[in-house]
Order: C-alpha cells, then structure tokens, then sequence
C-alpha cells in the first residue's frame, strides 16, 4: 500500500492535478475565515462592477492629503477626461477647418489640444455645420480650457447650525491621499456580478457549495455503481442480467433528462443543496456500475477466489475480502470521476434554473445563470462569468490529471 | 553437396529501446538449411530464437533493426535490397513466416477468402477472383482443409483450424523457405499433432523446400527436423542432427536443456528431471566472456575473460565452449554414474 | 447471411421498443410522484380559486378537463397516452394561447438540424485526427494529445460561451444570439438562408469542438493497440502493403468508436443543449430554459420526452449501421 503510494506521488500527471485541486481546497476552506463577509451580501447597488480596489470618495476626503508633483499627471488627468468621441470630433473640425489629416493623431492628447487651442475659431464658418453643431464644439471648447486649468475644486457642505453652504475644504489637484489611511476601501479583485455581490467572495463560497455538492453526488453514485457492479459482476447469471439491463435503460435515456425532470418536478422549496446532490447522484452512477462489473467479471474466476468458494465463504464475504481489495483502485478513480462529474451536472442543472435554490447558497452553476440571464457575455462583462468558468474547468481539470495520473501506475500498459 | 536454400552469414539485429538502448538479440549467427533438409531452433524464451525469424525476413521495423551480416535466400542475397523490393519479391514468395500464436494473425473483419485475394493480388498482376477461389480451394483441400473455412471470419474458426489456416496461406505462394514460430504451442495436443503432420506434408508434397522450425520444445523437434540449433543470449552455442542433438549434446547448456524435460524416449528415461538454475543475462551489456557463465556448472576462471568462439567437434558438429568435448562427455557420463547409484 | 442481420435487427428494435416506453412512464410518472408534484399543486391552486387571470385559470381548467388530473392515476396514464398519440399536448402555460405541441414543433428543427450534423462531424474529424496522431506519431502526436485532454476536461457550455466571446463579441465575426436575424422574417429566401448560416456557426463548431475532444483520444488509444495487432504484423510478412494494412487498422479501430458513440449521445445532447442556451439558439434549449422559468409544466414534460426519444432514435439508428459494417455481426448470429 505505502509502495503504491509513492509510486502514486511521483507519477507527473497526478502531482499537477493534486496540487491545481489542493489549492483549491485550501483556497475555499481558508478564505472564508480570512474575509468574513456574507457572500451573497449585495454590496453594489447597480449591475456589474468592473473589478478593481474601490476607494470611499468620501473618506478621502477627510484622509491626510500629501502634496506630489509627478511628471505627467495633468496629461493623464486630461486624457482620461478626453473621450473617444471628443477626440474624433475634434478631430473632425480640424479637418474641416483644413488641418491635413495626416498631421492630426487622435491619441497624442497634447499634441491635440495644442492643435486645437492654437485653430480653433467660434466664428470660423464651416461649411455643412448645423447650429447644434456649433453650440457643441463652443462647448467643447470650454470643457477643454477648463481641463488646462490647474485650479483645485471645493468643497462645500450645508452648515447644520445656519442652513447654509460653506466652504469647509479645497481639494488641489496635487493632492494625493495614501489609500492605506482611508477609512474605507474594498478591493473587489472581480467586480461585482448582476446584483451588485462581490463576485470574487461569491465565487469561493460557490465553489464550496459546488464541491460539497460534487462530493455527496459523487460518493452516492460510487456506492450505488460499485454495489450494483459487483453484485452483476459476481454473481451473473439473471441477477447479472437484470442489472445490465436496468443499466441500459439508464445509459441510452440521457441523464441529464431524468434530472431536469425530477429537479422540476421537486419544486422550487424542495430544492436545497444537498437533494440536488441526492438527484444528481442517483442518475448517474451507470457508467461506474458498467466498470466495476466488467472488473468483477474478470476477477471472479481467479484462484484465490476459486479457494474461498470452496472454503465455503459467503458470497458477501468472499465480495468483500477477494473482490473489492482488488478494484479499489479502481473505485477510487471511479469516484473522481464521478465527483467532477457531478459538479458539472449541477452547473448544468442550475443554468438551466434547475438548480438549488437562489436565496441561500451561490453555486458555480447558479453564477453562471444568473450571468447570463443578464446577459454579461453581451455586454462584456467577463468577470460575471470568466473566472466561474475557468474555476470549473480548473476543477474538472484538475481532478482528470489526477484520475490519468493514477491510471498509468495502477495500470503500466498506459503508460506512454 | 546439396543446394544451401537458406544462408545466413554472421547476421547481427539489435532492438532499440524508446530509451535509445541497444538490446543485442542475434549476435553473429550463421546458419544454413540445405534444400530438402529442415532446421530445427531451440532455446528457452528470450534467447533470441523468434527475433532470429522475424530478421530472416529482411524485413526491419522499429524497434528491430538490421546491424550486420548477410542473408541469401535461393543464391539470392536480400541483405542489401530495399524495403519496398522486399515486400514485392522476396515476402511470400521466397520465404515465408508463420507467426506464434496465429489465431491473432488472422484480421477478425475480413474473410479468410478476401484476405487470401489481398495476398495474391499483392504479388500477381492478372489474377481475377475466380482463379484466386480456385487455387485456394485447391490448396486448402490439398491440406485437409475443409473448402468452406474460406468463407468464414476467423471469429467462427477453432483454434488449431486458425492455426492450420495460417499455414495454408503462407505456403500459397510456394515460397521456399517457411519459418514456423512456435506453431504449436499456443494449441491443445490433438492440434498440434495436426500441425506437425501438415508441416512435414508440405515439405513431403514439395510445397516448400526447406523449413524452420522454432520452440523452446525439444523433444517435438526430434520427430520433425533434421537439424538442430540450439540458442542461448543471442547467439548459437551447438548445432547438430536431431539424433546427436537429442541423445548426445555436448555443450552444458543444450545439456541442461534435455535434461530438464520428461522425455519417454528409450535411453533417456533414466535421466532426473533437473532444472538449469538463473537466468539469461542482459542483452544490453552482454557480458565479455562466455554468455553462459552465470549459470554453468563447470565454469572457470579463464570462460570470463573473452568472448567464445564456436568450435568445432567431430563429424561437423559445432559448440561454443572453450572446454573439449572429450572432457565434457567425461563429466556428463560421471554425472549420470552419481544419479543412478544416489537413486 | 441476412437473416444474422436481422436476426440483430429484431433484437435492437425490440430494445427500442422496451426503452421507449420505459421512457414514456418515468416521463409520466416522476412529476406526478414527487413531493411538490406541479399537477396537483396547479389543480389545488385553481380549486382555492388562488390563480389570478381568468386567462391563467382558462389554461389551468383546460389542462385539467384534457389530461384528467382529477381522475385516479392509471386512467390518467392512458388518456396521456391517448393525448400524445394525437399529438396534443395541451396548452403551454408561458405562451397561451400557443398550444405545446406549436413550441415544440418550432425548435424541435431548429436542434435537430443543429446537433445531429454537429455530433456526427465532430466524431468525424475526431476519430480522424485520433487515427492519424497514431498513424503519425512524433510531433503532430505530442501536439495534439494536450489539447484533447484539455479540450475533453472542458465543460460543455464553457467551450460555448468562450466560443461566443472570442469570436461572437470581440472579433464580431459572428452574431451572438438567435436563429437568424431580429429583422427577419422566416421565409425562403436568400437573406433569410444566409442569416440562417451565419447564425448557424457558433453553437456547430462549439458543439464540434466538444465532440472532437473525447473522440480524438479514445480513437488514438485504439489506432494504437490495433497499430500493433498481430494481424498486422502478419499481413506485413504476407507482403501486402503499409496503405492496404492501414485499411484494416482503422477499419477495425473505429469500429468500438460507433459504439461508443451510441452509448454517448445521451450525455452529449445534454451538453449541446446547453449551448443552444448560450447562444439564445431557438431551438429546445433556449425552449426548456423558458419553459422552467415559466414554470411552464406541459412543455417542460413534453420537451424532455421528445429529447429522451431522439436520443433513444439516434442511439437505435447508429447501432443498426453498427451491424451493417461490422462483419462478424451477420456472420455470428446466423448460426
């Protein structure tokens, strides 16, 4: 046992899969007691926060201000402020006013405003140029003066005792805060989703959800395909016959059929986590049943097996002390599989809403419904659902490394 | 002096490893079967009996690869022709091989009749499909071959009738030469009788002209060959007829080989059954002095030191031993006093 | 020789017969079962007069009066079945005054014309690129062997929705949504049929990709284990040649492939679904995920059962051509 440990550990594949998973593991199980927030907690009010450190604007204002001059910041504070839409249309008059385009780079902003400040005329009359037209680029034209200022803005609040607005601050615009000493600061390394949830909290608290799910639905189907495939397996004859027809009917009828089906027919109360796992595990142990019988099979006339039959074991014992050591191996990848398998059936049962139910727990599925159903892959909102795919792939990936990894050295025909 | 059909000149093969190992499997083997005479190869597994067939062929593929030496089949020298005119001539036609365990051989999709028209077809020219039926069933009734096997998958043959198939259709071509690799060990014994009885047939009728025959089987080979040759890590260490071979080897190891099998053949029922202990050494460091040291009970100092050479006893046999026959005959006469008084 | 055929003929489609109406039950059956069984509770919300429309009731009292949901059990089951023969299958509850059987028979082409080509395609060049990483070894080997394991460990909709963001909204190469365009009507002309195809490409060639994956390396293990057959070995001593041997390989090779693809249909359909989804597809995907949000009960029971009896239509047809090539099937039953 101890040999084929180590033979196990230094199998490549299995190494990679088992830390990839390990990781995971550690990230789920540790994070949460790190970042106590409620993860299905609504902290955005509004759809889809892109990710990023998000700063109390408030707070601020109210932090220690520290002078910095740095090279460059006007032009940055300009370029910002400077949309692509300005630019063209700045762009537009110069031409227009018989600047070459050739001479004109949208994305040089100083270079822009220089060409602009130094052309541009009210009254110059454009040919084709609406009032409209007109009235935009006047303007225009103060929004970009009031850009080169190096004024600072103030600050005014109501004055609780008088009623009335009073200076109580001016902000220049070389002043800079140290976001360590503001009193309010979240980075939300994943934005927020749809209805304003850290997506990144949500995500790990998800993926325990998920797995939990995979495990329970993964360890149920085990146990129902390893006791059917042994009892077809050994026994044979009608016992056999019953059983593999049994499992015929489940392979050809889609699974994921008989889950939307039942989950529907459940109804939305009855739907926790942990009776979808049931679900789950209950529609798809076909394929272990079909291994571990054919393993069975060619195990059952073997010697020692032959001696404890004529030793006059029962047939329970003789399953459990010949039999089973023998295909543990291959129980145990049996149950990855159906671990991983298990959490994608209930990514895709939940994105089809079929899933636990919404209000308490995320899962990795319910993510993705949800993204979709407010259409993030449209608008481009990739954070909603990226890092929710790239964490099921991680995880059915990483368990397949480890499931080939196992396979080549309890089975050295497979090794390449 | 009769026609030499099969001669093989110092021929060396090596297998490569993925690791890019050379495995030396035959090692400086020459041989040679006379027209009409029949060689028999023994040894046990791995000393290069079945890798000395396959290289016979001409035919090299990864892993297997040609080193040295010269094979000439017919008076015609194939060492130095190319793959593609190989297949085309030689293949078949000249020499031709009846694989182990033949009832794999056989493609389970096809039909015997379809894969003996895949054969013809690849060597003649102008053969239409009626013709092709016609001197299958011919050949096949010829050799007690039942017709209808032809238009059978080999799913629905026996073994043994796989077996003989295999047979049939390698002799199709009248190849001169046909090399057996263990034809009957795969089968129970009533088959393999018959496998026997339609090899020696085929030499008998002139369907070939001389024959090969490989098994770690000693005693099969008395009753069918002429010749014997035994093998050991690669290389020949006796050669003989099958009567001198059987009841009088002289180097230990073809010694140690007939005495570790029930032979109930008059004169050798006395000899105790003993088995040679160790095993074969590895091929990819053969060892410099005498390959079957380990294992030998009269080695000495001076068999380590360089390789063996074969030698020459009376009457044209030859053994790879650096002690003189007399002297090992000696000690093997002794050997079997102390057996019959410790009985 | 035919009558082994048909001998394995006959054994198939009684198997057909036998899931098919097993099929049929448990669709019957598993709702109305259930703990929160949507019949009963929709039947008792009208009893408590609790549904608020007159039209929403109209539909409830329909169904009640068309399936008997107020009778025992069994009498149930064969007015269902009485039902279904006629192809009613009452009225959708999302999309009255549209009747189920209208729904289905919209979308049911639209899948079927996108997963049936999209499967077999994907087997196709799957087991090709399997046979030849085998065939070839070397380089194209060690290329293609990563990518399929990671291709075949992705989830199914995962492969859809990168599918759309690569090329759907960052190249813009394709439209990311629906059947064909918003502006058009269905109809047979050419605009029509170019939107069609268009729109066609990204839910096939993510449904292919997928398909690709668990085929390349499934057939590359067998090309390999064939690769090395006896059979081979001997028709080369035989002197037939290498291109004539390859025949045979694969021949034999891609035999257990079909069988395996029969076998896979069932978990596949799932997974292409899913994509429809995606891709706002108009077929029975984006149907089902309509209907559960509607909680839509006749077209969700209907839906499954039409999914259930093509995949059980696709596995029995795929089987049938399995004993049309392989040869030992006529040969071994007809003794």
């Amino acid at each position: 046992m101890k040999h084929i440990f180590q033979q196990v550990f230094r199998s490549g594949k299995f190494v990679t899969g088992f830390s990839i998973f390990s990781a995971i593991m550690l990230i789920v199980i540790f994070y949460p007691m790190i970042v106590t927030v409620s993860p299905l907690g609504i902290i955005g009010q509004g759809t889809f926060f892109p990710p990023g450190i998000y700063v109390s604007v408030y707070d601020s204002m109210s932090a220690t201000s520290y002078t910095l001059n740095l090279d460059g910041a006007s032009e940055m504070r300009i370029a910002s402020k400077l949309n692509e839409e300005d630019r063209l249309a700045v762009k537009d008059w110069l031409v227009a006013a018989g600047i070459p385009e050739s001479e004109i780079d949208i994305a040089d902003t100083a270079k822009l405003l220089d060409q602009w400040f130094t052309n541009y005329d009210p009254k110059k009359n454009i040919p084709g140029m609406t009032n409209a037209k007109r009235n935009y680029f006047v303007r225009l034209n103060t929004a970009l003066k009031g850009l080169l200022s190096d004024e600072g803005a103030i600050v005014m609040q109501t004055n609780p005792q008088t009623g009335e607005l009073a200076q109580i601050d001016t902000i220049q615009q070389t002043d800079y805060v140290n976001v360590g000493e503001v009193a309010n600061v979240r980075m939300l390394p994943l934005g927020t989703d749809n209805f304003g949830r850290d997506v990144l909290t949500e995500l790990i608290s998800a993926t325990r959800v998920s797995l939990q799910i995979g495990f329970v639905a993964g360890l149920i189907a085990t146990l129902i395909g390893l006791t059917l495939g042994l009892f077809a397996g050994y026994v044979g004859g009608l016992v056999d016959d019953i059983i593999m027809f049994i499992t015929n009917l489940f392979i050809v009828i889609p699974p994921f059929v008989l889950l939307i089906l039942i989950s529907f027919s459940i109804g939305q109360e009855q739907r926790g986590a942990f009776t979808i796992a049931v679900v789950i595990g209950l529609t798809s142990w076909v394929w272990t049943a079909r291994a571990v019988r054919s393993q069975v099979i060619s195990l059952r006339n073997r010697d020692h097996v032959n001696l404890s039959k004529l030793s006059g074991h029962s047939i329970v014992h003789i399953i459990l002390t010949d039999i089973l050591p023998y295909i543990m191996s291959y129980v145990i990848m049996a149950l990855i599989l159906q671990i991983s398998s298990g959490i994608l059936a209930e990514a895709q049962l939940s994105i089809l809403g079929l899933g636990p139910r919404t209000t308490e727990v995320p899962t990795l599925g319910l993510m993705m419904n949800w993204a979709m159903i407010y259409q993030a892959h449209i608008l481009g909102n990739w954070w909603a659902y990226m890092p929710v795919l790239v964490t099921i792939a991680l995880i059915t990936f990483s368990m397949n490394l480890m499931n080939t990894g196992m396979d080549q050295v309890f089975n050295p025909a497979l090794r390449d | 002096m009769a026609n030499a059909m099969l001669e093989v000149r110092e021929l060396s093969t090596k297998y490569v490893t993925r690791f890019n190992e050379d495995v030396y499997a035959v090692d400086k083997v020459s041989l040679k079967v006379d027209e009409g005479r029949s060689l028999g190869i023994a040894g046990e597994s791995g000393c290069g009996k079945s890798t000395l067939a396959l290289s016979l062929m001409g035919y090299y593929f990864p892993p297997l690869h040609y080193t040295s030496g010269e094979i000439i089949i017919n008076g015609r020298n194939i060492s130095g022709m190319k793959p593609d005119d190989i297949r085309k001539a030689i293949l078949g036609k000249e020499i031709a091989y009846i694989p182990q365990a033949a009832m794999n051989a056989l493609n389970p999709t096809r039909k015997i009749i379809h894969f003996i028209e895949d054969v013809i077809l690849e060597h003649e020219m102008y053969v239409n499909k009626k013709d092709i039926y016609d001197r299958a069933k011919k050949l096949f009734e010829t050799l007690g071959l039942p017709p209808e096997v032809l238009e059978k998958y080999p799913v629905e043959l026996s073994g043994g009738m796989k077996q003989r198939t295999v047979i049939a259709i390698s002799v199709l071509l009248l190849p001169k030469v046909l090399i057996a690799d263990e034809p009957s060990s795969a089968l129970d014994v009533t088959s393999q009788k018959m496998v026997i009885k339609m090899l020696k047939q085929l030499m008998d009728a002139g369907f070939i002209s001389s024959m090969i025959f490989i098994t770690h089987e000693l005693p099969l080979l008395y009753n069918v060959v002429d010749d014997i040759m035994v093998m050991y890590a690669g290389q020949i260490v006796e050669k003989g007829t099958s009567h001198e071979m059987v009841f009088d080897p002289i180097h230990p190891y073809s010694k140690g080989l007939m005495g570790s099998i029930i032979v109930p053949e008059k004169g050798l029922r006395d000899v105790k059954l003993t088995a040679i202990p160790g095993v074969p050494p590895n091929l990819k460091k053969p060892p410099s002095g005498c390959r079957f040291a380990e294992r030998c009970r009269f080695v000495r100092p001076e068999c380590r030191v360089a390789s063996v050479q074969l030698r020459e006893a009376e009457n044209g046999r030859v053994y790879r031993c650096i002690i003189p026959e007399a002297e090992l005959r000696e000690a093997y006469a002794r050997e079997q006093e102390v057996q019959k008084h410790g009985n | 020789m035919l009558k082994g055929y048909l001998k394995y003929f006959l054994n198939k489609l009684g198997w057909f017969a036998i899931t098919f109406v097993f099929a049929f039950m448990l669709n019957f059956m598993l709702p109305r079962f259930m703990p929160g069984d949507p019949v009963a509770a929709i039947v008792s919300r009208l009893a408590q007069g609790m549904s608020n429309t007159s039209g929403v009731q109209a539909i409830y009292e329909q169904y009640t009066e068309l399936f008997g949901t107020n009778k025992p059990m069994t009498e149930q089951f064969f007015i269902y079945i009485k039902n279904v023969a006629r192809g009613d299958f009452g009225f959708s509850f999302s999309q009255y005054p549209r009747t189920v059987s209208d729904v289905l028979g919209s979308s049911i082409w639209w899948t079927i014309a996108l997963q049936f080509p999209a499967i077999i395609v994907g087997w196709i060049i799957g087991n090709s690129l399997g046979a030849l990483a085998a065939y070839l070894k070397g380089g194209f080997d060690k290329v293609l062997m990563p990518i399929s394991i990671f291709i075949s460990n992705f989830p199914a909709f995962g492969m859809a929705v990168i599918f759309m963001v690569i090329f759907g909204v960052n190249l813009k190469w394709f439209p990311t949504s629906g059947g064909y365009g918003f502006d058009l009507i269905p109809s047979f002309s050419w605009t029509f049929f170019k939107s069609v195809i268009t729109h066609y490409q990204l839910p096939f060639w993510s449904i292919v990709i997928i398909a690709i994956g668990g085929q390349a390396i499934g057939m590359r293990s067998m090309s390999i284990y064939e690769l090395n057959a006896d059979y081979v070995k001997y028709a080369r001593f035989m002197g037939i040649r290498d291109s004539k041997i390859v025949g045979y390989v694969f021949r034999n090779a891609m035999l257990p492939q079909v069988t395996g693809l029969a076998l896979s249909v069932g978990t596949m359909v799932g997974g292409a679904l899913i994509a429809e989804i995606v891709f706002s597809y108009p077929g029975l995907g984006t149907t089902l995920l309509r209907a559960v949000l509607g909680q839509d009960y006749p077209l969700i029971s209907a839906a499954t059962l039409i999914i259930t009896v093509m995949a059980l239509f696709a596995n029995f047809i795929i089987e049938i051509l399995y004993g049309l090539i392989d040869p030992r099937i006529k040969a071994a039953q007809s003794d």
